[in-house]
């Protein structure tokens, strides 16, 4: 294999015969996948029987061994450690090889693959993918929810659907699309060739589709699907039917996905600028992307040890949790919430960076704040370190504990609000262009103060107490995470594709797309919010009487959004091949990104640019933001390949 | 980096401009460490909720013949002088490999693949003979839970020190390109000075 002749940007010559077997790929995975799982399995027998414990085949460490091994053996036989397999054993490897780079047909997409732009476009169709699926397992629910009493499914089957829709929006849809979209522009963005780690970000997207299908496969493990609410909450997760040792393996897949992807934006961001492009130059994506990435790299392992622990606790009947064994249960709440809240601030920020591009490059003027906006993420970063346990106002938890840590999260609304401000401002007498990206940025302030300033009102103690688990809770993270993430996340796709594909959306099917989400959005749960305080309880299949009208109409504006979703979906897949050419420039941006053809060359630049000024210097006179070498030397707004 | 520019028709991405003085392996290596030791201070926080806010009557608490647990801090001493011990010599390996002195680097890393191994065995043992398991009260879940992770981590070093040993052995490494044995050996610090912890938290208090 490493023999192979560098014939870089088209796949290693097709292996042939045996060798198909062998060399890294889908044939290879046939066999390595069902080798290494049943190893790990005999493992596990054998350690057993060795140990004299019986059962010797026992289904709980099976399900936890299990969704190691068979999905390492798939990475193996992609090739996923073949690099580090040749480096280890002092074979002679191929340093930085080029033939991962680039895809010419769709069957790239579907192998380890080192390009960027390659991998940003893995991670965010794989991202909608998952979106649809775990879509649809929401109006599956909102179904059973248009009426009170039993209709379609049982408790147990509606809070499986419960829960896998909101670990899969949250772990496979909102982290991982960010993550796509920061691999495919901030390598552009900064003027790099690709990340510091292409190996080891090929590797970090195959871990994604692992999570997920572990995650769906739990629905289906015998005994049942995991049904504890994506919180998971110790004890009663540890208790739960099989289905939740893959619920438990997942998030460590899905986390380890997200750290190495943030170890590799940090790195990158760090050590491969371009020159000139100091840190008070970097577009606000990056940014962005630069404080996630720390928040993840530092926070992503409490997770990581939250689920280990009632994966033991179950597996290993140890008594982390278990209060009739000296442990404590609340334990699980702290641990798990310091991550997941600052998870919350994972799943904003990027967003924050692309609204930011959005919204200067579509009003035509330099960024209001721009240093005080870059703070102020390094401001969130840090207090969102201090605030997790206003989840556990009502847990339990020391009653002196609400205190600091109200003050700390009406605190956040500080720099949160410093850069909604600072928004406004951008826009504030610009020359506003009010195209589809530039809709869903200012949609999104709109439905994010609503869930930003529930927020806050969720901080205070007093109102928290009365409204804990009822439906204002869901109104509440909907607006953030979808009134927030979610249109951030359409923001940035609809932005960028041009620039990935080349070619241009359907304008006119962006903005009924955007019409129907903010319409559908809205009254789907906005009427939450007064459920919620009505008292109507979250996380049950059936409901008082009262809630019906209300529920009703909740229900029939869900389906809005899941036709706005199929046109979504149709605008991408029939604009791809179809959309109007344009050039590489269409928005008249001045990131580097918008400097190269559309889509980018293989190594994105064929010089390194040279930055000379701010990224967002809109109508400031003779103002450049970076030179780029002669062979790029193209004029903005031409042409492009 | 950039020597692998082959000499094609096709020419590959411009030479890298590193905007830092910093290694992006190191650095790498340091980022990946400090998430490693949040994963670490989540076990140490379960052992905080379980021993101080459970508040249970003593710690160890009283097994079910109604006397405490016994740790073997006697035998957790010596194999920490071990892993100490595997610390010096590879630091060794990296001097003698930066003076260009092949024998100390591979001496040097036989060394502390044997002395991090004779850790891990000892750990085995002792768990194979300690008198209590994973279900036996909170304690026994934080005192397999800590030195359980900690074992994990020595046992990625030791295939990580495998893999330098094999490679020192081969003939790599250079005085001036030894970034693997670098890397490997900072990990291996990490794994080191975690223990400490580990023992004075889990042994000693």
């Amino acid at each position: 294999m490493t023999s192979v002749t560098h014939d870089h940007h088209h796949a290693p010559a097709s292996p042939s015969g045996l060798r198909k077997l062998t060399a890294p790929g889908w044939y290879r995975v046939l066999w390595t996948t069902p080798l290494v799982g049943f190893i790990g399995l005999g493992i596990v027998g054998l350690i057993r029987w060795a140990a004299d414990w019986d059962p010797i085949w026992k289904s709980g460490p099976l399900a936890t061994v299990g969704t190691v091994s068979f999905p390492m053996g798939l990475l193996i036989g992609l090739g996923g450690f073949d690099f580090w397999t040749y480096y280890a054993s002092g074979k002679r490897t191929r340093p930085d090889s080029h033939d991962g780079h680039g895809a010419t047909s769709w069957r790239d997409y579907f192998r380890i693959n080192t390009d960027h732009k390659v991998i940003g476009i893995q991670y965010t169709v794989t991202t909608m993918l998952f979106f649809v699926i775990s879509g649809f397992m929401a109006l599956l629910f909102r179904a059973e929810l248009a009426q009170s009493g039993d209709q379609y499914f049982n408790p147990q089957t509606f809070n499986v659907l419960v829960t896998e829709h909101a670990i899969l929006m949250i772990l496979l849809v909102i982290i991982p699309a960010f993550a796509g979209l920061g691999n495919i522009v901030i390598p552009l963005m900064i003027g790099a060739a690709d990340m510091a780690f292409p190996k080891l970000n090929a590797l970090s997207y195959w871990l994604l589709p692992i999570a997920g299908v572990t995650f769906i496969a739990g629905m289906f493990a015998p005994g049942g699907g995991p049904s504890a609410g994506w919180t998971c909450y110790a004890p009663l997760c540890a208790h739960q039917p099989m289905g939740n040792i893959f619920f438990n393996m997942a998030v460590q897949w899905g986390g380890a996905s997200s750290i190495m992807t943030a170890l590799n934006f940090l790195v990158t961001i760090i050590t491969m600028r371009a020159p000139g492009m100091t840190f008070w130059r970097m577009p606000l994506l990056v940014w962005a992307n630069f404080s996630t990435s720390l928040l993840v790299v530092l926070a992503t392992p409490f997770i990581a040890g939250s689920q280990f622990f009632v994966l033991f606790d179950r597996v290993m009947h140890t008594n982390f949790f278990e209060a009739a064994g000296g442990g404590y249960v609340l334990g699980y709440q702290h641990i798990f919430w310091f991550y997941s809240h600052p998870a919350v601030y994972i799943m904003l920020l990027p967003g924050f960076g692309i609204i930011s591009e959005v919204i200067a490059v579509m009003s035509r003027k330099p960024i209001f704040g721009y240093r005080l906006m870059a703070l102020s993420l390094l401001a969130i970063l840090v207090l969102g370190f201090s605030v997790w346990a206003h989840h556990m106002y009502v847990a339990g938890m020391a009653g002196w504990l609400r205190v600091p840590m109200m003050a700390s999260t009406l605190l956040i609304a500080v720099p949160t609000g410093i850069k909604i401000f600072s928004w406004i401002a951008t826009m504030w007498n610009g020359k506003i262009n009010f195209n589809t990206p530039m809709l869903w940025a200012t949609g999104f302030i709109a439905t994010f103060v609503i869930g930003g300033l529930s927020g806050v009102w969720l901080g205070a103690v007093s109102i928290d107490i009365p409204v804990s688990s009822t439906y204002f809770i869901v109104a509440h993270i909907h607006y953030v995470l979808f009134g927030g993430s979610v249109f951030t996340i359409f923001t940035g796709i609809y932005y960028w594709y041009p620039k990935v594909t080349g070619r241009m959306y359907n304008e006119k099917l962006g903005k009924l797309h955007f019409w129907m989400t903010f319409i559908g959005f809205n009254a789907t749960f906005f009427p939450m919010h007064y459920l919620g305080t009505q008292g109507m309880p979250r996380r049950v299949a059936d409901y008082a009487p009262r809630f019906q009208e209300l529920n009703a109409f909740a229900s029939i504006a869900s389906y809005l959004l899941g036709a706005s979703t199929a046109l979504f979906l149709f605008n991408m897949i029939w604009s791809w091949t179809k959309g109007e050419v344009v050039g590489s420039n269409p928005w008249r941006a001045m990131t580097l990104e918008w400097q190269v053809s559309s889509p980018p060359p293989t190594f994105n630049f064929d010089e390194v640019p040279q930055i000379v000024g701010g990224p967002y210097e809109f109508g400031v006179p003779g103002a450049r933001h970076a030179i780029l070498g002669s062979a790029q030397a193209e004029p903005v707004a031409t042409g492009g390949h | 980096m950039s020597a692998a520019a082959e000499a094609h028709e096709h020419h590959g991405p411009p030479p890298i401009h590193y905007s830092s003085r910093i290694n992006p392996a190191v650095l790498g290596i340091f980022l990946f460490i400090g998430s490693e030791i949040m994963l670490f201070g989540s076990f140490f926080t379960a052992y905080f909720f379980d021993r101080i806010v459970a508040n249970p009557a003593q710690w160890p608490p009283l097994n079910e013949a109604g006397v405490p647990f016994e740790r073997p801090w006697f035998l957790a001493l010596i194999n920490t002088l071990i892993l100490v011990t595997s610390s010096f010599t590879i630091h060794w390996a990296t001097v003698s490999c930066k003076k260009g002195n092949r024998a100390g680097l591979q001496a040097g890393m036989v060394l502390t693949f044997l002395l991090g191994l004779t850790f891990l065995l000892t750990q085995v043992i002792e768990y194979h003979r300690i008198g209590f398991n994973t279900n036996d009260t909170a304690f026994a879940a934080t005192f397999f839970g800590l030195t359980g992770l900690h074992g994990c981590h020595v046992f990625i070093g030791l295939l990580i020190l495998l893999v330098i040993t094999i490679r020192a052995f081969r003939g790599h490494f250079s005085p001036s390109a030894h970034h693997g044995l670098e890397v490997g050996g900072i990990y291996w610090h990490f794994v080191d000075v975690m223990w400490i912890v580990v023992y004075v938290t889990v042994y000693v208090l």
